[in-house]
């Protein structure tokens, strides 16, 4: 995929269109948020920051460019009978083991090389970027915000109410998120302490007009939204529940998620939670420099894994886990080549995941290519536009129609799936968490085929659009489970495939692209 | 609510010397904006001697006492003498707990600053100086003050020479890898925030890897110039304070090539001092000076950088600054002494910081602990952690950006202000009015009620103290109906006279408690009502 056209025709395009006016005026957004059908109105979406920018290549390591990735990182690369295999060709950092888990029970997806055309550097930018979901810099809401505001328009006025009595957002913690941030306040609301009872008094002036006036105004509706917001927040806490014993009382982002559990299944209407680790800066020490699956991306990768996975089993126990989705971000990955610290530089793309019961599992997009030789600076580029993925799980998280989705963006949306696969009846369900996957998919030299059999012959194939045979992957008896079975790409053309798989339990058809 | 392009901006845009009425109101204006908390008196004394003298004794720095050692884990310098020259010992663990007890010394000082900080803008200039090299605390409390140090001294000196000194500081080699940057494997973090955040800053990406001002390239070149410098001597059992020191086998001795946006110049192998030929050579670009003085308006003066201010107040700082060969005092005399600064559209345009708060709230009632070293010490601590759970810690900022209210379009100071922290804000006004205030040791600390009440100009008048209080901690006037509950709750809902008679019995046996409590809860319950109102939360 050759981005950096791309992005040169997109700027281009982007000069002309209306929301160069002021960072205002999109397309009117009139209907009524997340309201498309039953299902999307209950869901609820987790977003996990990983800020400082995370070490993607340390994160998901591609296996097969294992010793390109010695040559340029030698002082931080994890060896390699430590690391976690998730699949031939790709591996999880030692101390994920608890995402290893969740991806084999298909409540995990990779996405690979996620970025943004023309990679800014700065943390400050580029998490501007990431939270605006827009290249402009004259932007200044977040990509939710936007959103809200074409729902909501005069929010914060008269919010909240009767229709709308619990926050559209949580920033669990002391900040609300830019990501959330509207034309007139941040639709995000900040909670420590979900259990915190809260009667602050309100004697705010009017709003005169000055600077001064907009502040009164803010902070008076703050400490009416602040104390109604309490109630909604209190009551559904103490109402809600945890059932899983797999949280670390010692791990904050653990501890953090149980709270959003129990606001969740206690009956809080709120859509998005947000939620932040800090640390992933490293610059220097992000691994000890006696023990390289030891240091401070280990800690911070375990904190992480061991969070959602404690989370994902709590939503099965309570029985919520077709309600809530989530995924990470973090504002750039690092420099393929270390550096003297024992640590890395920022860089440019980095992998993001989504989790949850309804995720399409798998691994979207192909490892990225490590040359052997070291260049300063050099990163992995980006192949998944971040705007992409976000506009993709408007589509199939809130089931938001594209029409709606594509005037929030600046560039013409690529879809993936990504979270659809609730998106289906009751008994569909069940067929789709059976049904069987490729992965990656784009994907470049090499694919996996993930499926399910009972005890008896499989047989494997590749074809191309047209139904002719293109390749032979598998013909044999397997035992009954999940199987992972790889096959290479090389030498096709890029462009469209199928993968058959035969069996006497079942025959499935799956689509494949093959990229250059 | 009302969209920002729609606020009533400033009327004048003027950097004359400002030659209206001067009174309370702007009195007290400047003193907001330049001291954590005014005193009644300090608006009077500022009002009597004039706009010009009151800026001038303003932008003084005052030579400082040193930090203390109070804590009964500190064994190598005695209680009540300084540490900040004294060695570590050997062993780890007792090593770690020193440092927990000099960090809590250093965070003690830093508040204490703050809470006796008199008539001078040095406190908010360290504030905004720890804001702009937001650099974290060193492993090394003697770093951490070292540092520290170095903002006081520079504080109202040369900005380029700031710059320079701050580039070889311990606690900036460690924060952001100066210290790990060599001629082997260089480390660009600093390489990148100097441009990005300390002098020129970051221009809109105009193509790959270039920012306007610079390019990424500008960044690896820059990193080879900053190489060979290390920290010696953290947590040393023979050195007494960490030094950097130049090591010339670790420099990069190739020859910098610099992109178009410096010039395409080159910066040739000069050793220890290489360093500040760079700092020279982004010192060329004009952009340093309007990026520096962007931000002390921000800081100073408001957010909203209108068309008006970015035409006619930056470039006239940023001239002032270069004119000066980047000397910070002229420029900051100009600002504070313009009619622009006056202007009434930004009397309370800023949200209070969190340190704004917790000293808003005692340096008013000249109230500061005075129970001996250790209790005194702990209570400084505490103020510290009430600051951090409003969202500042100072010694940590978030980022090496700094806090997000400083920079964060479109919020700005807003983002000090959320559901959280607007609950601690008013916890901590009730818990040092009406409870207990802060407990250490069995002493407890609280705002000093009388203190304020007595330094007002006619304490016995319920309507003058109300007004009085008005003017020290409201940036604008509060409505009749708001006033008129502030002295309901003052007389407890009986006639004015009442309370001059309360006051007056007070008065004529200040040492009686039975006179002089009734006094104190009425002035407390009034506190606590104010610094709950959102009119306080401005400045």
């Amino acid at each position: 995929m050759e981005r950096r056209n791309f992005l040169k025709n997109m700027t281009l395009a982007s000069v002309a269109a209306p929301f160069a006016l002021n960072g205002m005026n999109y397309q009117g957004v009139a209907k009524k948020l997340f309201n498309y059908s039953k299902s999307a109105e209950d869901r609820v979406l987790v977003i996990i920051r990983l800020n400082g920018g995370n070490d993607g290549l340390n994160t998901v390591i591609p296996l097969d460019q294992y010793e390109n990735l010695l040559l340029q990182r030698p002082n931080v690369i994890i060896p390699q009978p430590n690391i976690i295999q998730v699949t031939p060709e790709i591996g999880f950092h030692p101390a994920m083991t608890g995402m290893n888990t969740m991806f084999n029970e298909g409540t995990l997806t990779i996405i690979q090389n996620v970025g943004y055309p023309e990679q800014n550097r700065s943390h400050f930018r580029s998490m501007d970027i990431w939270s605006t979901g827009m290249m402009d810099v004259a932007e200044t809401r977040g990509w939710l915000g936007r959103y809200f505001d074409g729902v909501y328009p005069n929010y914060p006025d008269g919010y909240p109410n009767a229709t709308n009595p619990d926050p559209f957002a949580i920033s669990m913690g002391y900040e609300v998120s830019s990501t959330c941030q509207g034309l007139m306040a941040n639709f995000s609301h900040a909670v420590s302490d979900p259990f915190a009872a809260v009667n602050l008094v309100n004697t705010g002036t009017t709003n005169d007009g000055t600077y001064y006036g907009s502040h009164m105004e803010y902070l008076s509706i703050l400490i009416n939204q602040t104390n109604q917001y309490a109630d909604t927040i209190n009551a559904a806490a103490n109402a809600g529940s945890s059932l899983s014993i797999m949280y670390d009382t010692n791990n904050p982002l653990a501890m953090q998620l149980r709270n959003v559990a129990k606001m969740i299944s206690g009956g809080l209407k709120t859509k998005v939670y947000i939620l932040n680790v800090s640390g992933f800066d490293t610059h220097d020490s992000q691994v000890s420099s006696t023990n390289p699956i030891a240091g401070e991306h280990a800690d911070l990768l375990k904190q992480l894994s061991d969070a959602v996975s404690a989370f994902q089993n709590d939503l099965g126990l309570l029985g919520i886990a077709n309600r809530v989705a989530g995924f990470t971000f973090s504002e750039f990955g690092r420099q393929i080549a270390s550096n003297a610290s024992f640590g890395t530089d920022h860089g440019d793309a980095a992998p993001m995941f989504l989790f949850g019961s309804c995720i399409n599992s798998g691994i979207i997009g192909p490892n990225p290519v490590i040359s052997n030789a070291v260049n300063a600076q050099d990163a992995v580029p980006m192949q998944i536009d971040f705007r992409d993925v976000y506009a993709s799980i408007l589509k199939d998280w809130f089931e938001v129609p594209e029409s709606e989705i594509q005037p929030l963006f600046e560039q013409t949306i690529t879809y993936y799936q990504v979270l659809g696969a609730c998106n289906v009846g009751l008994d569909e369900l069940v067929d789709e968490r059976n049904k069987g996957i490729v992965y990656p998919n784009p994907a470049l030299n090499n694919a996996t085929v993930r499926f399910k059999c009972q005890s008896e012959c499989v047989k494997l194939e590749l074809i191309d659009t047209n139904g002719r045979p293109i390749k032979q992957v598998y013909d044999s008896n397997l035992a009954q489970g999940i199987h992972h079975v790889p096959f290479e790409l090389h030498g096709l053309k890029a462009g469209n495939y199928f993968v058959n798989i035969n069996k006497a339990s079942g025959k499935e058809t799956i689509a494949l692209v093959k990229i250059d | 609510m009302i969209p920002d392009q729609n606020v009533i901006g400033p009327q004048t845009t003027s950097m004359d010397p400002y030659s209206g009425t001067w009174t309370k109101q702007e009195a007290a204006h400047l003193l907001r904006r330049t001291v954590f908390g005014p005193t009644f008196q300090q608006i009077q004394a500022a009002v009597n001697v004039g706009m010009d003298a009151a800026v001038n004794t303003l932008l003084q720095i005052p030579v400082t006492s040193l930090p203390l050692s109070y804590d009964p884990n500190e064994t190598i310098s005695a209680v009540g003498t300084t540490w900040v020259n004294s060695v570590y010992p050997a062993d780890a663990t007792s090593a770690q707990a020193h440092e927990t007890a000099r960090i809590k010394s250093l965070g003690a000082w830093l508040m204490k600053r703050m809470n006796t900080e008199n008539t001078t803008i040095a406190e908010k200039m360290c504030l905004f100086w720890q804001n702009h090299f937001a650099a974290t605390l060193a492993p090394d409390a003697r770093a951490s003050y070292k540092y520290h140090l170095l903002i006081r001294n520079h504080a109202l000196g040369n900005f380029k020479q700031f710059v320079k000194d701050m580039t070889i500081d311990p606690t900036m080699l460690l924060f952001l890898n100066g210290a790990t940057n060599t001629l082997y494997s260089p480390n660009e973090n600093y390489a990148r925030e100097i441009l990005e955040l300390f002098t020129i800053g970051k221009g809109p990406q105009i193509g790959p890897g270039d920012y306007t001002n610079y390019k990424e390239e500008d960044v690896a070149a820059g990193a080879k110039v900053f190489t060979g410098y290390i920290v010696e001597g953290l947590r040393s059992t023979t050195m007494t304070a960490p030094v950097s020191t130049y090591y010339d086998v670790l420099h990069d001795q190739s020859t910098k090539q610099f992109s178009v946006h410096f010039g395409n110049q080159t910066i040739t192998a000069n050793g220890a001092t290489e360093y500040a030929d760079y700092i020279d050579l982004i010192f060329q670009q004009a952009q340093v000076a309007h990026f520096i003085c962007t931000k002390l308006y921000r800081y100073f003066v408001n957010y909203d950088l209108t068309t008006d201010v970015q035409t006619n107040v930056i470039p006239v700082m940023a001239q002032t600054l270069m004119d000066n060969n980047f000397e910070m005092l002229p420029v900051l005399q100009q600002l504070f002494k313009s009619q622009h600064f006056y202007d009434v559209a930004f009397r309370g345009a800023i949200i209070r910081n969190p340190l704004e708060v917790v000293f808003g709230m005692f340096n008013p009632c000249q109230s500061a602990p005075n129970f001996g070293l250790a209790t005194n010490s702990d209570m400084y601590v505490a103020m510290y952690a009430y600051a951090q759970t409003m969202g500042q810690a100072y010694g940590t900022p978030p980022s090496v950006a700094g806090w997000t209210a400083y920079y964060q379009a479109p919020a700005f100071s807003k983002l000090w202000v959320n559901s959280t922290t607007i609950k601690s804000r008013f916890d901590l006004a009730n818990f040092i009015t009406l409870y207990t205030g802060i407990p250490v040791n069995g002493s407890n600390f609280k705002v000093d009620a009388l203190a304020l009440v007595n330094g007002l100009s006619a304490p016995n008048n319920a309507v003058a103290v109300i007004d009085d209080l008005c003017t020290v901690f409201f940036p604008k006037a509060l409505t009749v109906a708001q006033k008129t509950l502030l002295k309901f709750i003052l007389t407890g809902g009986l006639p004015d006279f009442e309370w001059t008679v309360d006051y007056d019995a007070y008065a004529a046996d200040p040492t009686n408690t039975s006179v002089s409590n009734p006094v104190k809860s009425k002035v407390e319950q009034v506190l606590s009502r104010i610094f709950q109102m959102p009119e306080f939360q401005t400045i």
